[in-house]
């Protein structure tokens, strides 16, 4: 292995967390392969970058920024990840929280917030997107910022594998994917439903106070749609237009009346033309298969004995 | 030079049929002067070509070429001509230009044809020098090849050494015959054969020497002294060093020994013929005309055993008869070709198609598809040319198109029975008036397949048994449908498909017969039966045929007897082939009907008082099997009764049976692979499952009574919103789930089946997506509430559901019914639909494509799956055969892994390919044909760039027209039709295909969605296959490949179908194995292999606390879920869905498989948002941190993983 990184080109800072290498994990490993020489297979590290987060958004002061974050990874493990490494350094840092956390990318996508804006609690939260795999840090003040990284940045220049902080991993129960299967509860379902349509309708009542006029579409619906919406049938056509099928899919315009009520064979030079028509669209045609017939054949698609 | 070479053939072509020794002199010398010429004169062959528009032969494409070339773009009015043409002439342009592709292909090489006519001329002035022999007799004859290496091929009997007749030898007359001397030829890659007939000079006979083998003995001696004195003048010749002497018999007629010549490689001789690949065949004739054709009609004795004279001999007195016509079918089939301009193409096309189905001149009564080859072909195509109909209408016209001619032999061969109704009478005239008497389709069947010629009295079709006729008349009428259909292009399907290739996929099945005594059948070989069989082979097939055709009857379609060892040429020092081993290995290959195969009962004629011929007939026939049962109307029939099994078709059943009976008692049937591969299928954890035929859908029957109960249920609750409809949608009601559902069995992923539910509409539904889900629930609990006042035997819990990713609010009510089934409901709302598709428009660009897969989720689970749901039921019940093949190949996929990864839609759809469009094969018939009919489909199906296009609708009965007369030639234009079915039509394929490359140009490698599966209700052809990882798509088609290989080079046994469900797990970049602590297979409702033991250990209920049911749940289907999610980007994982199936003895096993992403195997630039476990290499690069995973995984399933294996 080449030397070690301390900090990448683009100012993130490497943290390295010593791993204990899973015994099974070393079994097949040394079934596979002996070339894997011992000291290689002792440096098992999970590599965490960090930088600084500059935001003018206030709820974000104070901020590590965090790609790679190891499994399972939570507020109370990090603390003490960190406060094990500022120990080495002499440094205190209060953590107030981790941001923005979303290990299995469950909330990529917040439909609710792209339906309606009904249901917003306001908070940046919904509108801020961060990369899979990345969190944010934050810290009480800006001192315990400062201490902080000064710390990791020190600690990322530790070449001592012994002075290697340990990650400490919770492995989930047996029951931790049973209890996928298991029902809601019925009480806490009810009464989250019943809260939650509590909260819907005052808001929706808000809104319709709001804009004033409701618009109700041919099929009697009442829509509720953003203030920034003016007619109803943009925004349907603009809406079905979406349909990602569509892209794939050919429409065939049915004639209209007027196409329907025009004679195609009253005049002459109609008659004529269709004839000229038929004739070229068979030339067409008679070309076209004549290709395929080039393209298949370079194709060796004609040997029957293939 | 190829101009002018065809040229010079077709100077020949106007001498043919040459014969005699002017006009082979004369074509020796003309082909010396063009050879010569060609060295010479290289210009002269431009000039030649050029005038190419005045040489008739050249292929009009040619003309067409070289008119095109001087008019460059402009339009002409022949161009329009010539498009306008082929359109009527024939199908299409395309398929026009098709054949003349093909016709192109399948020619012989103008070289190879010079090259061997120059040994033909070599063989004829060897023939010449043979000298003659006086009249001796047997006696001498005997003591003459005494000593040399040539033995006479006598035939059995060999003749008395009391015989009073002379043998001797005078010159023959020499001609070429066959499709060589027509010309119509066409290469085959397995070597092709020249036909060369010597006429035996009539002052060799005796008038009466056709009767008792006089002849044919004459004949043997005839051929022996002339092999003997061929094989000297050639040795003399130093052509010997290359040349190979053997015996053989014409078309398999033990009666007709000829020689066949053959080249070995090496020598620098210019009459080494070995590159051609043609062997020659020596056929003796005798004179035509010289025996009286009356007395060797098929219904008279020309073999007299003792006083016998009324026994018929119909093989024999053909072989006989037909050894004098060679000659005259020649002139016969070369005065038509002269008469027809599209002869020599069609002929050769027949020829092809027959080739391609394995149809052959031989002779069918010793097994194989026989009776019916070229010449056959041709010769039904000059008598129907003749005429041919009813009332002695023509069926086809001279100036039809090779197309028309090739087409109208099908739609006769298809239409017409020349077996049990009527036969075709023709004139095989040689004379060129017109007012010929003209060929007829007389309504009279004689049993036998019968095209008769009144000149020769040969009917040409007597080496053709009814069970080769019935092979024939399946695969006309198949091919007569693939020329009529208008919107597809079925040329390859026709021509293009060797169906002979793969014998599995040929055939339904396959059984092997094992007569282990021969005497048993060598006694009843007797002397009657010798006269009439003419061998042994042909009385042995002749017989399973018949026992096996009586015994199957509507079971079957059609079905081959196949002679394992049987061979038929032989070295020239023996007297006949080693035929002791050929009736001891025999296969029968069949085709199966399956909506008639798996019943119970065969039903013989009523019982009546006084005891019918019938009723005796068939009580002997079936022995002790025989019983009288009533049936439901009343009637008391005589029947058998059969038992249905899981892994041993009824078939098997009844044919091991029966040969036992009618052949040998020590007979022995065996059908390995049906049986293995049926017991492939998991059985259901039910009472006497394993005597359940494999067709047999009692089990989903019961989930679908369960659930009828439950809607009508839920019809009558009284809710605030009416229900509009209870959709079922789960694949148990098609049939469809890997395991079969059995009650209370909910381990099965597939035990709580997918309902959907619809309200009546209403205004009132949340415009947001969470509150519209939170909305739902809250009806769903309104409906729980209800149901379980009204039916407290019901069980109700609720669970979130994931089908939707980003949706997390959906709620399912689960219901448990008292039968022991599992319904999961969730609600549709007209609301949702718009709510996901504004979310699409009002997203940042980079999440649209992933809202878009979001909301095809979302139309394949709720909008779509009703649809699917009901088009495969209704399709499962025209195809019984598909629940088992789509259950089978479900399994397969698990096994492989690979099930996680698609979705079960998409999966059932690439099932029923082989089943709604099987051509040129048939729909199949059995569990491991459609398995193997996926598997060829899969591994030769380009998903870049062809879309698969299926027609969901049930199979057509094939429209023929009114049966008898309406064989009319005239009307050959493909029939429109004009039915009530809704099969796709033109412009429906028309716009999927342009979908198809819609979607390819904007992604022409597929990188995004390999699978284009569309059909009517889904024209977009994306629906079920978006989101498919590449690496996945590929492997299935790399699988496929492999395994359809492996059958192809190994076939069918024990090992390779053990293998084919075998995952290659070394493939994978790691494994992580698995064992859960509750073994799932029990629970899950899979009998255990070993028998019936734990049947009584079936749960019986559900747990009271319906919390407990998680503990019998899978828990690596969820630790796999979310490494997948964790590792997206970098990482694919794969394990097997049914680890009741696939999880070990006990179900308890599984694997995890990773395959690294290929952009993550080596180092990359860091980014933020690369989402990936790497780590530093350089200050910009960074590598994939496998260790680190490595160990997050056995974090992560510590308590699940046994072992962890890197490759």
């Amino acid at each position: 292995m080449t030397a070690r990184v301390d900090s990448m080109k683009n100012g993130f800072l490497v943290i390295p967390f010593k791993l204990n290498p899973s015994d099974k994990v070393k079994n097949g490993l040394k079934d596979s392969s002996d070339r894997t020489d011992s000291t290689e297979a002792d440096l098992v590290a999970h590599y965490m970058f960090m930088k600084k987060h500059l935001s003018k958004n206030n709820e974000e002061q104070n901020c590590l920024f965090l790609a790679n974050l190891p499994l399972l990874t939570h507020a109370e493990n990090l603390k003490k990840a960190l406060a094990e490494i500022l120990e080495q350094h002499g440094a205190v840092a209060h953590v107030s929280q981790l941001l923005h956390h979303d290990e299995f990318g469950l909330n990529d996508i917040d439909l609710s917030s792209l339906t309606s804006d009904l249901m917003s609690t306001g908070s940046a939260e919904e509108k801020r997107f961060t990369p899979r795999n990345t969190a944010l840090l934050q810290f009480v003040d800006s001192a315990s910022l400062e201490n902080a990284w000064s710390a990791l940045r020190k600690y990322s220049q530790e070449r001592e594998k012994a002075k290697l902080v340990n990650w400490s991993f919770e492995s989930p129960s047996m029951e931790t994917f049973t209890n996928f299967y298991k029902p809601l509860d019925l009480d806490y379902l009810k009464e989250d439903i019943y809260s939650h349509m509590t909260l819907f309708e005052q808001r929706e009542q808000q809104a319709q106070e709001e804009t004033q006029s409701s618009i109700v579409d041919e099929d009697g619906f009442t829509l509720v749609v953003g203030k920034n919406t003016k007619s109803l049938n943009s925004i349907r056509k603009k809406i079905l237009n979406k349909n990602p099928l569509l892209k794939h899919e050919k429409i065939v315009k049915p004639p209209t009346m007027v196409d329907k009520k025009a004679k195609q064979d009253f005049y002459r030079f109609q008659l004529r033309e269709q004839k000229k028509q038929e004739i070229s669209e068979l030339l067409k045609k008679f070309k076209q298969d004549q290709e395929t017939i080039k393209e298949m054949k370079s194709k060796r698609r004609f040997n029957p004995y293939s | 030079m190829a101009q002018l070479k065809r040229r010079a053939s077709d100077t020949i072509d106007t001498e043919s049929p040459w014969s005699g020794t002017g006009k082979s002199i004369h074509k020796k010398t003309l082909i010396e002067a063009l050879e010569n010429g060609a060295q010479v004169n290289g210009s002269e062959v431009h000039e030649e070509s050029g005038n190419a528009d005045e040489d008739e032969s050249g292929s009009e494409e040619e003309q067409d070429g070289a008119r095109k070339q001087r008019r460059v773009g402009q339009i002409s009015a022949q161009d329009v001509q010539v498009a306008r043409a082929t359109a009527e002439l024939f199908k299409s342009n395309i398929f026009k230009l098709q054949i003349d592709e093909l016709l192109q292909q399948i020619k012989l090489k103008d070289s190879h044809i010079l090259r061997v006519e120059k040994f033909l001329h070599k063989l004829y002035d060897t023939i010449q020098k043979v000298p003659e022999w006086e009249p001796t007799t047997l006696a001498d004859v005997e003591s003459y090849f005494k000593g040399k290496i040539v033995s006479v091929p006598f035939t059995d009997p060999k003749p008395a050494p009391s015989v009073q007749y002379k043998f001797d030898y005078k010159t023959p007359d020499v001609s070429l015959i066959g499709s060589f001397a027509l010309k119509c030829a066409t290469y085959d890659p397995k070597g092709s054969s020249v036909d060369v007939l010597l006429t035996m000079p009539m002052e060799l006979f005796d008038k009466k020497d056709f009767l008792n083998f006089r002849c044919i003995h004459k004949r043997s001696v005839y051929l022996a002294y002339f092999v003997h004195h061929l094989s000297v003048l050639f040795a003399k010749d130093q052509l010997s060093e290359f040349l190979q002497f053997n015996y053989d018999y014409l078309n398999d007629d033990p009666l007709c020994p000829i020689l066949r010549l053959q080249c070995k490689p090496g020598g620098s001789s210019e009459y080494n013929f070995y590159k051609t690949n043609f062997s020659i065949n020596i056929i003796i004739g005798f004179p035509y005309g010289f025996f009286d054709a009356k007395k060797l009609l098929p219904n008279k004795n020309c073999i007299r055993v003792q006083e016998d004279k009324d026994t018929m001999t119909p093989l024999y007195n053909f072989s006989v008869l037909s050894s004098s016509t060679h000659d005259h079918y020649l002139k016969f089939l070369y005065k038509t070709k002269k008469q027809t301009e599209a002869f020599k193409d069609a002929c050769m096309l027949g020829k092809l198609w027959l080739k391609q189905r394995g149809f052959s001149s031989k002779s069918a009564h010793s097994g194989g598809l026989g009776g019916f080859g070229s010449f056959e072909f041709a010769t039904l195509m000059s008598a129907l040319l003749c005429g041919g109909g009813v009332n002695g209408n023509k069926i086809l016209l001279h100036g039809f198109s090779s197309y028309q001619l090739f087409k109208g032999v099908m739609k006769y061969l298809a239409t017409m029975d020349l077996c049990s109704q009527g036969h075709l009478q023709f004139y095989s005239d040689l004379s060129p008036s017109s007012n010929l008497p003209t060929s007829r389709y007389l309504a009279e069947g004689f049993q036998t397949p019968t095209i008769f010629d009144k000149t020769t009295k040969v009917n040409i079709l007597t080496k053709m048994s009814v069970r080769s006729y019935q092979a024939l008349q399946i695969h006309a009428r198949e091919t007569f449908g693939l020329l009529s259909d208008v919107v597809r292009d079925q040329f390859s399907n026709i021509f293009l498909t060797n169906l002979n290739r793969c014998q599995e996929i040929k055939y339904d099945m396959t059984f092997d017969l094992d007569l282990p005594t021969q005497s048993v059948i060598l006694d009843k070989f007797g002397p009657t039966e010798k006269i009439k069989f003419v061998s042994l082979e042909n009385f042995v097939v002749n017989k399973i045929s018949n026992v096996a055709k009586i015994a199957l009857g509507e079971r079957i379609k059609s079905f081959e007897v196949e002679l394992v060892n049987y061979k038929t040429w032989f070295p020239i020092s023996k007297r006949k082939p080693n035929s002791s081993s050929n009736i001891a290995n025999i296969k029968i290959h069949v085709l199966v009907n399956p909506n008639e195969s798996e019943k119970l009962v065969t039903k013989g004629p009523l019982n009546t008082e006084e005891n019918t011929s019938e009723a005796m007939a068939f009580r002997n026939f079936w022995g002790k099997k025989s019983s009288l049962r009533r049936f439901k109307d009343g009637s008391i029939t005589n029947c058998c009764v059969w038992n249905t099994s899981a892994s041993e078709p009824v078939i098997f059943d009844i044919l091991s049976y029966i040969f036992k009976l009618h052949l040998a008692e020590n007979a022995k049937l065996s059908n390995s692979t049906s049986k293995q591969f049926q017991e492939l299928l998991p059985l259901p954890n039910l009472p006497a499952s394993s005597s359940l035929s494999v067709l047999s859908l009692g089990s989903f029957y019961n989930v679908r009574k369960s659930f009828d109960a439950l809607s009508g249920f839920l019809f009558k609750l009284s809710l605030p919103l009416s229900i509009k409809s209870v959709l079922p949608v789960g694949p148990a009601f098609r049939y469809t789930t890997t395991c079969q559902p059995v009650p209370f069995a909910y381990s099965n992923p597939d035990f709580l089946q997918d309902v959907i539910l619809e309200f009546e509409s209403s205004p009132k539904w949340p415009d947001e997506i969470t509150s519209l889900e939170k909305a739902k629930t809250a009806f769903l609990l309104k409906v729980e509430e209800e149901l379980l006042s009204s039916n407290s035997e019901y069980k109700t819990f609720f669970a979130r559901d994931e089908s939707i990713p980003y949706n997390l609010e959906i709620v399912t009510l689960n219901v448990l019914t008292p039968e022991g089934y599992g319904f999961k409901i969730r609600v549709l709302t007209e609301r949702d639909e718009v709510l996901y598709l504004r979310a699409i428009s009002n997203a940042r660009n980079e999440v649209k494509p992933e809202l878009e897969k979001v909301f095809l989720k979302f139309t394949a689970k709720y909008l779509a799956s009703a649809r699917h749901n009901r088009t495969l039921e209704t399709l499962a019940h025209s195809h019984p055969l598909y629940p088992p093949v789509v259950r089978l190949f479900k399994k397969w996929l698990d096994c492989h892994l690979l099930l996680t990864h698609l979705p079960e839609e998409l999966v059932e759809l690439i099932a029923m390919k082989p089943f709604v469009e099987c051509a040129p094969y048939f729909v199949p018939g059995s569990v491991e044909n459609g398995f193997l009919k996926i598997i060829k489909f899969l591994s030769q199906w380009n998903w870049r760039e062809d879309p698969l296009i299926l027609d969901l609708v049930k199979p057509e009965e094939l429209e023929l027209g009114s049966a008898v007369g309406s064989a009319n030639g005239i009307d050959l234009d493909a029939k429109v039709s004009d039915s009530l079915r809704d099969n796709l039509t033109l412009s429906q394929i028309k716009a999927i295909q342009s979908n198809f490359t819609t979607l390819r140009k904007s992604d022409p490698q597929g990188l995004g969605i390999q699978f284009f599966v569309a059909s009517k209700s889904d024209p977009s052809g994306i629906l079920y296959s978006s989101g498919i990882p590449l690496p996945i798509a590929t492997r299935l088609t790399a699988l496929s490949k492999v395994a359809y290989n492996l059958i192809q080079t190994h076939g069918l046994n024990k090992q390779t179908v053990d293998l084919l469900f075998t995952p290659a797990l070394k493939d994978y970049d790691f494994v992580v194995k698995l064992r859960m602590p509750t073994p799932l297979k029990l629970s899950s409702g899979v009998l255990e292999t070993n028998g019936f033991k734990n049947l009584d250990q079936q749960q019986s209920s559900f747990p009271k606390d319906l919390s407990q049911m998680s503990d019998k749940m899978d828990p690596s289907f969820q630790l796999v879920k979310y490494l997948n999610m964790k590792y997206k980007n970098s990482i694919i994982f794969s394990s097997h869905r049914y680890p009741g199936i696939n999880g070990g003895e006990k179900g308890d096993q599984n694997v995890i498989t990773g395959l690294i992403r290929p952009n993550f195997k080596s180092p990359v630039k860091f980014r933020v948002n690369m989402d990936a476990n790497v780590k530093p290499v350089s200050t910009e690069q960074v590598i994939l941190n496998k260790e680190a995973i490595f160990n997050e995984i056995a974090v992560f399933g510590d308590e699940l993983i046994t072992e962890f294996e890197f490759n």
